[in-house]
Formats: structure tokens, C-alpha cells, sequence
């Protein structure tokens, strides 16, 4: 029997400015698996995820969802079909309460018990404490989790996260690394994590993609990339 | 509690015109009530979208222009003519809440302002239908929804009448502003990119937002029309949209009675002021400049900052006080 | 009949043009829609006719621009810069305000009653033109029109503000991290897009009488020029421009009780088809 991936990107084409930011990048992911994507700067990740997430239209090539193509549906349509995404530059609601904006999430994501599902999101990235809070009051470390946490609610099948890290220090990033894998393996959560850490990708990940100009260079288990000397010479260099 | 709180103001808005001696200054307030519910009606728009409108006076005029028409023409009653003609505002609001909402919030108000000019120029025109510069005289019935018209024409009683519409309004507008569809609308103006990846689907809302405050500018615009008994181009013209945007940006968004505060000190402005300078207006300008940049929620904005100030001067006492004891 | 409507379309989309791409241009590298434009066209003219009086009309339409040219920069020293990092809407908000103030005084120094400047001698005749009388004014303000766009397009292609200004229009953020003195630029171009709002003025006086409330027509009818040309672009305003003058001229004499819908169905039409105006995504 063949086994169908549950999420799949094919041959996938982005323009940009008249640049090719993207270069025919082809990936699958099985249900359940998180799935790191490394690249220098300029390689593509960001423009990855925005092609895949409806954000930015594609020039070619497809998006797959459990064998159903999404290449051409609207954003909403998407996360109605539990595509969810996080942003690099944190993107919340800055005048809403911290509950409330979480709650609306899931109850948009169609939970069963949007209550039950925000306040135990909260929870998990202990965001419980200031969920009367206003958000723009927040401090960035926990805006970074509330980002994450709007992305997490309503149990999405697929959960794109665009430098979730960015900015944490390290105690922060590691231990909200540990948060997301536990998160992700309690709710048979698909991830694709871009991230510029290489230790948190390598420690969490199944499997790890390398993209460099726009193309894959290199796919494996962290300990095959790790090892791998193309991946070595393009992007981590002697430091690794 | 809440309901408490309506039937207070309830009973002052019904005793304030046995306080007010003089006649002026009645007329004054009871105009400025008017006003009040237009910028209302400007005021949601901002609270709920971030949307600025130049345009408004379009609901506010034609909403009279309609009225006066469906009784001439097709002979409606008073009642059903006003009913109809909000009823009509609202459907035609959404389907151009829905194209307007479609392109970026910033040049919103570009637009209205086009569609605020495109009313006037044309009512300008229609010499015939619409009686041109001159406007029309509205024939209302004897009694109107059950009420002697006299009561419309007094400014003391139609301050009554205003004053409950206005109550009834605000109290429906804040019943819905909390619930779901206002946390909704109110996630859709913080961040509409994000809200449209939490599934928010985000230009029917703002369609029926930008519906609602034509409604409530509608109904401003009907009770003028059977206060002055009149209709004329004037109404609809842009300086009128910006007078309830200046109100609006006075009073402040946040709470809903900002708006309401802005028109009274509009026309206080207006009548005390304009009787020193003739350049009121641009004293109004240079207010409207100083709040924007200095106090962005505007006169109620703050009324409540000073009010909180004074509450937590307050409980530092009083635990000062607990302090001493212990 | 065909004729003289296509020409006085054209007359009109030249001072739309000129003031709507000062109005374009303020907006693409700003972004800031400002609501004070059609008062300071409306200044402009009042500028010019005094200047007009005191010298002649060829002083008012030289120096009424380089004076609201001074004025856009300090408009842009004494507002924009120190209200850049508000929301654009608070912006917005201060150039209404701004507008009131100007409408006002204006009314002081001015009066109330309305001006006018006569055409110069030198354009006073008219030729003939495809068998019809054509006034040598109007003709001159065409080429006006057509003079100042080819200079905006020589002045953005080829220098190196210009550059900036092209790239700032399409990434902002990118370019101030260019090392650019983009504050200067930024002065720069709300004087250059300040001056031509009131080289229109000047421009449309000896055809119209000067009143203060004469900036709000043509703030409504730039306003629709850029938002149908995509907002802040300077290709797309041109084109609008062109559009929105024929469609104001055909209508006025063959469509009469529909003239003052015909650019606002225009601009749905246009709005409906492509959400982000003729320029397309160039938001």
C-alpha cells in the first residue's frame, strides 16, 4: 500500500519583485510529524510559508491537504480546512483582551469547547495568568507565545510556524520548543517549523529540509543534516 | 445594574427640559441631540472598523429626502414612510459597505467623500423631483407613530423624544458591541490580516457595521426632517459630514456617549464662540488637531482618565488610612 | 460638439493631473491622505492672485508654487515627520483640521467674496481648432499639464531623488534602510507634490472665480483619480486623470442629469473589477 502524505507541496514556484524567491520546492509530510525548514537568510522560508498559507499567491505548483488541493483557496477557507500559521513579526490583536482574543480564535477554528480549548492553550504556554490582560501590554516574550497561542487553538491539522523564536532568549526558546513538541504530539499536530535556532529545529524535529536560493537543498533526520557536508558548506559553515 | 444606569439617565433627559429657562438654549440642545445621534452613527463606524466616513451626510439627508418622497408621491403614512426608508438605507449601506470595505481602510474615506459629493451634486441637480437648491417642505400627518407632530416641533418635548431615541440606541448598540459579533468587529480593526488567519471572514462585518451607523445617521436624519419640517440640499453636503466627524473626534470613540459630548460642545462652540470671532471654524480646526494628537479619545476619553484618577486617589486613602490603623 | 468636449475633458484632466499627482505623490512616500490638498490648491490661487495684482499673472504662476512648495516643506517638518510613527488615520484626522484652519484663513486675509484673475494678454485670443474657437488659455493649460508630467517622469527616472522616491513608493521600510537621508527626501516631495496642488490653483484661476470653499471639488475629484489610479501611483493617476476629464466633459453635455454620478460609477466599476485601483497591487 502507498501511503498518501497527509500534507504535500509540490514543484512549488514563487515570484517575487520580479525575482524567483522560490524555485520548484517539492515537500510531504506525514500526519503527526514536525518538520523543521532551515536555509540562510534569503533563502526563501519566509516566502515558503506565505505561498503555502494563502498569504502570497504562487506562480506555479501545489498544496496539498490530506489529498485535496488548496493551492487556490482563500485564506479563511483554509484555516476552515485546520491550516494554521504563526508570524515572524509577532501578530496579534494589541487592543483585546488576552482571553477574548483566543477564545474568538477557537471559536472561529469551530472547537468543540472554545472555552475550554483557549483557556487550555493558556495553560500549556502559561498565559493563564494574564488572560484578562490587554495585549499590547504584554511583554514581547508573551506576545510571541500569544501569536502561538492564536495559531493553536481549534486543534489545526497543520500548523505553519514562521520563526516562532525570534527574539526569545535562549532559556525562552528552549523551553517553548518543549512546549510546541509536547502540544504538537498531544494533538496529532502536522507542523512545519522555520526557524533560524538550529539547536531547537535539530531538537525537536522529525525530519529537517534545507532551502538554499529558493531551492531544497537537502532533506533528513537531524542527525542526516547535521552530517550532510553539502549542508555543511552552505549554511552552517565551521561553526557547526 | 445596567438597566438602572438607562433609567437614570432616562429621567434626566425628561426633567432637563423643566430646568432650562431659556428658549435658545433649549433649541440649542435639542439641535445638538440631533447632531448627536448622527455623530453616533460616524462615531460606531470608527469605534468598531477604524473607518473614517466623509460621506455621512448622505444618510443624513436622504433618509429626509426619502421620507418626504414615499409620503408625496406614494402616499405612505409618516410611520411606514420612516420605517421603509431605514429599512432601504440599510440594504443599500451593506451592498456598498461591501465594495467599499474591499479596498484599504486608508483611503476609505477618499471614497466616502466621493459618494457624499455624488448625492449632493445630484439632489443640487434634480430641480424637479427633489426641488433643487430650494429643497422640499415635508407635509407631515397629524400625528406621527402615534404621537400629536406638535410634539416634534417643540423643542422641549422633541428633546424628550430625542433624547429616548437616543437612549433606546445606545442601549441596543452597547447589547451588541458586547457580544460576539463586537468582539469580531473589534478583532478585524486591531489586525485585519490576522484576523482573516484565525478564520475571520472580515468584510461582512464591516458591511454590517458600515449598514448600522448609516441606520443611525438615518434615523438622526428623520427626526431632523420632522423637527424642521424641511429638506434641502444643505443636508447633504460634505462640510455636514465633517461637522459630525468634528463631533465625533471631540467627544472620542471609545465609550459610546463620546460622540454625544462631542455635538453639545460643537454647537456650545459654535453659538458662544461664533459670537465673539467669525473664525470659529478654524479655532475648531486647531482643537480638532490638539486632540487628535494629544488626547485621541477625546473629551470623554478625558472625563473618564480624570475620573479614574480620582477613584484611585480615592483607594490610596483609603489604604493609607488601613495602614495607619494596622 | 465631439470636438470641444474632448478638448475642454482634456483641459480638465490636466489640472487634475497636476494636482492629483502632487496628492499621489505625497500619499506613496508619506502615506498620508491628505485631506488639506484642495486647500492648498485653494491657497495657491489666492497666492497667485495677489501676486497677480502686484506683478503679473507669469510672476503668480512662477512664485505661487515655489511659495506652497515652501510651505508643503514646512508642512512636512511641522506635521508629517512628527506624527510619522501614528496610526495614518490620526494623520488624516490632523489634515482635516488642518483644512478648516487653512479655509478660515484664507476668509480672513482674502474676505469672503470671490476673485478672479484675468487671462494674460499674451493668451487672451483664441485659434481655430477642428473648426471651432479654442481658447489659446486652455490650450496653454494643456500643455502645462503635459510640461509638468514630463518633468515629474524625467525628475523620478532619471535623478537620483528620484530613484528614491520610485523605490520608496514600493518598500519604504527597505529603502530608509538604504542609508538614504530619506527625511530630506521626504520634505522634498511634500514640497514638490504642496507646490503643484497650488500650480493648479494658480493655473485653473483665470478660468474659474477664486472662492475659499473652491478646494473641495477638486479635493473630491483628485481623490477619485487616485484611489481608480491606485493609491500612490503616479502612471495610474495619470490615466484616471485623462479618464476622469472626458468622462466629466461627455457627461456634462450629453448625459446632464447623470453628469455628477458618471465618476463615482466610474470609480465603483473600476473598484469592483480591481479592488487596488488601475496600478494594480502597487499598494
Amino acid at each position: 500500500m502507498i501511503q498518501v502524505p497527509f500534507f504535500s507541496v509540490r514543484d512549488l514556484v514563487v515570484d517575487y519583485g520580479g525575482v524567483r524567491a522560490i524555485d520548484g520546492v517539492h515537500l510531504e509530510i506525514n500526519k503527526g510529524e514536525i518538520r523543521g525548514l532551515i536555509g540562510p537568510n534569503g533563502a526563501g522560508k519566509s516566502t515558503f510559508i506565505d505561498a503555502v498559507t494563502g498569504r502570497r499567491i504562487p506562480t506555479a505548483g501545489q498544496v496539498q491537504l490530506g489529498g485535496e488541493d488548496i493551492t487556490q483557496l482563500a485564506v479563511v477557507a483554509r484555516r476552515m480546512r485546520g491550516v494554521s500559521r504563526s508570524f515572524q513579526r509577532t501578530s496579534i490583536f494589541h487592543d483585546m483582551n488576552v482571553l477574548e482574543q483566543v477564545f474568538l480564535a477557537s471559536h472561529q477554528a469551530q472547537a468543540k469547547d472554545p472555552e475550554r480549548d483557549a483557556v487550555a492553550i493558556l495553560e500549556e504556554l502559561d498565559l493563564l495568568q494574564y488572560a484578562d490582560w490587554r495585549a499590547g501590554d504584554l511583554g514581547y516574550g508573551q506576545q510571541r507565545r500569544l501569536d502561538l497561542a492564536l495559531a493553536l487553538v481549534g486543534s489545526p491539522s497543520v500548523l505553519l510556524l514562521d520563526e516562532p523564536m525570534a527574539g526569545l532568549t535562549v532559556t525562552e526558546s528552549r523551553d517553548l520548543a518543549q512546549h510546541l513538541k509536547r502540544l504538537a504530539r498531544e494533538r496529532n499536530v502536522t507542523v512545519l517549523l522555520v526557524e533560524h535556532d538550529m539547536e531547537v529545529v535539530f531538537g525537536i524535529s522529525d525530519r529537517v529540509t534545507v532551502l538554499e536560493l529558493g531551492k531544497p537543498l537537502a532533506e533528513g533526520t537531524p542527525d542526516e543534516i547535521r552530517a550532510n557536508p553539502k549542508v555543511r558548506e552552505a549554511y552552517l559553515g565551521s561553526a557547526a | 445594574m445596567l438597566h438602572f444606569k438607562y433609567l437614570l439617565w432616562l429621567a434626566v433627559g425628561v426633567l432637563l427640559p423643566q430646568l432650562v429657562g431659556s428658549a435658545t438654549l433649549m433649541s440649542l440642545l435639542t439641535q445638538s441631540l440631533i447632531y448627536a445621534l448622527f455623530a453616533l452613527g460616524v462615531g460606531i463606524l470608527l469605534r468598531q472598523c477604524g473607518l473614517v466616513s466623509f460621506g455621512h451626510a448622505a444618510f443624513f439627508g436622504i433618509s429626509g429626502y426619502s421620507v418626504a418622497l414615499l409620503m408625496r408621491d406614494l402616499e405612505l403614512g409618516a410611520a411606514s414612510a420612516i420605517v421603509l426608508t431605514l429599512v432601504a438605507l440599510a440594504i443599500v449601506a451593506f451592498l456598498l459597505g461591501l465594495v467599499v470595505s474591499r479596498i484599504p481602510g486608508i483611503a476609505f474615506g477618499m471614497l466616502t467623500l466621493a459618494i457624499g459629493q455624488t448625492v449632493y451634486l445630484s439632489a443640487l441637480k434634480s430641480r424637479e423631483t427633489l426641488g433643487g437648491a430650494d429643497g422640499l417642505n415635508i407635509n407631515w400627518p397629524s400625528s406621527i407613530f402615534g404621537l400629536d407632530v406638535r410634539l416634534f416641533y417643540d423643542p422641549a418635548s422633541m428633546f424628550v423624544i430625542s433624547w429616548v431615541v437616543m437612549l433606546v440606541t445606545i442601549y441596543l448598540l452597547d447589547r451588541l458591541f458586547r457580544s460576539r459579533f463586537g468582539s469580531i468587529t473589534s478583532a478585524i480593526r486591531d489586525n485585519e490580516e490576522r484576523a482573516r488567519f484565525i478564520g475571520l471572514h472580515v468584510m461582512l462585518p464591516k458591511a454590517v457595521v458600515y449598514a448600522l451607523s448609516a441606520v443611525v445617521s438615518g434615523l438622526a436624519g428623520v427626526l431632523s426632517a420632522i423637527y424642521t419640517g424641511f429638506i434641502s440640499p444643505e443636508t447633504l453636503h460634505w462640510s455636514v459630514s465633517g461637522t459630525a466627524l468634528i463631533m465625533t473626534i471631540l467627544g472620542g470613540v471609545r465609550y459610546l456617549w463620546g460622540p454625544i459630548l462631542g455635538a453639545i460642545f460643537y454647537f456650545f462652540v459654535k453659538e458662544y464662540v461664533g459670537e465673539l470671532t467669525d473664525y470659529w471654524m478654524a479655532m475648531l480646526g486647531a482643537v480638532v488637531i490638539f486632540i487628535v494628537v494629544f488626547a485621541p479619545n477625546g473629551v470623554s476619553g478625558l472625563l473618564m482618565q480624570l475620573q479614574e484618577r480620582r477613584q484611585k486617589r480615592k483607594q490610596d486613602v483609603i489604604v493609607r488610612r488601613m495602614e495607619v490603623r494596622s | 460638439m465631439l470636438g470641444i468636449s474632448i478638448f475642454n475633458g482634456l483641459v480638465y484632466g490636466s489640472l487634475l493631473i497636476i494636482c492629483a499627482s502632487g496628492l499621489a505623490m505625497i500619499y506613496g512616500l508619506r502615506r498620508v491622505v491628505n485631506f488639506a490638498h484642495g486647500a492648498l490648491y485653494m491657497l495657491g490661487a489666492y497666492i497667485g492672485y495677489t501676486l497677480s495684482l502686484y506683478l503679473n499673472i507669469w510672476f503668480a504662476l512662477l512664485l505661487a508654487p515655489l511659495a506652497m512648495g515652501m510651505i508643503g516643506v514646512l508642512l512636512d517638518k511641522a506635521v508629517f515627520r512628527p506624527l510619522q510613527e501614528r496610526d495614518p488615520l490620526s494623520v488624516l484626522l490632523v489634515t482635516f483640521g488642518l483644512l478648516l484652519v487653512i479655509e478660515d484663513l484664507v476668509r480672513a486675509f482674502w474676505g469672503r467674496g470671490s476673485l478672479s484673475i484675468e487671462v494674460p494678454a499674451l493668451l487672451a485670443d483664441s485659434i481655430e481648432l477642428f473648426g471651432n474657437p479654442t481658447p489659446l488659455y486652455r490650450l496653454a493649460v494643456i500643455g502645462l499639464g503635459v510640461g509638468s508630467m514630463v518633468l515629474i517622469w524625467a525628475w523620478l527616472r532619471f535623478s537620483r531623488t528620484g530613484l528614491y522616491v520610485r523605490a520608496a513608493s514600493t518598500d519604504p521600510l527597505t529603502t530608509a534602510m538604504m542609508g538614504v537621508n530619506t527625511e530630506r527626501v521626504n520634505a522634498l516631495v511634500v514640497g514638490v507634490g504642496t507646490a503643484l496642488a497650488g500650480l493648479a490653483g494658480v493655473a485653473a484661476a483665470p478660468m474659474l472665480s477664486l472662492a475659499p470653499s473652491m478646494g473641495a471639488d477638486v479635493l473630491v475629484d483628485s481623490f477619485v483619480v487616485v484611489v481608480i489610479g491606485g493609491l500612490g501611483s503616479l502612471g495610474g493617476a495619470l490615466i484616471s486623470a485623462i479618464l476622469l476629464g472626458q468622462v466629466q466633459s461627455f457627461g456634462t453635455i450629453y448625459l446632464p442629469g447623470l453628469s455628477a454620478v458618471l465618476p463615482f460609477l466610474m470609480m465603483i466599476a473600476i473598484l469592483i473589477w480591481r479592488p487596488s485601483g488601475l496600478a494594480g497591487n502597487r499598494v
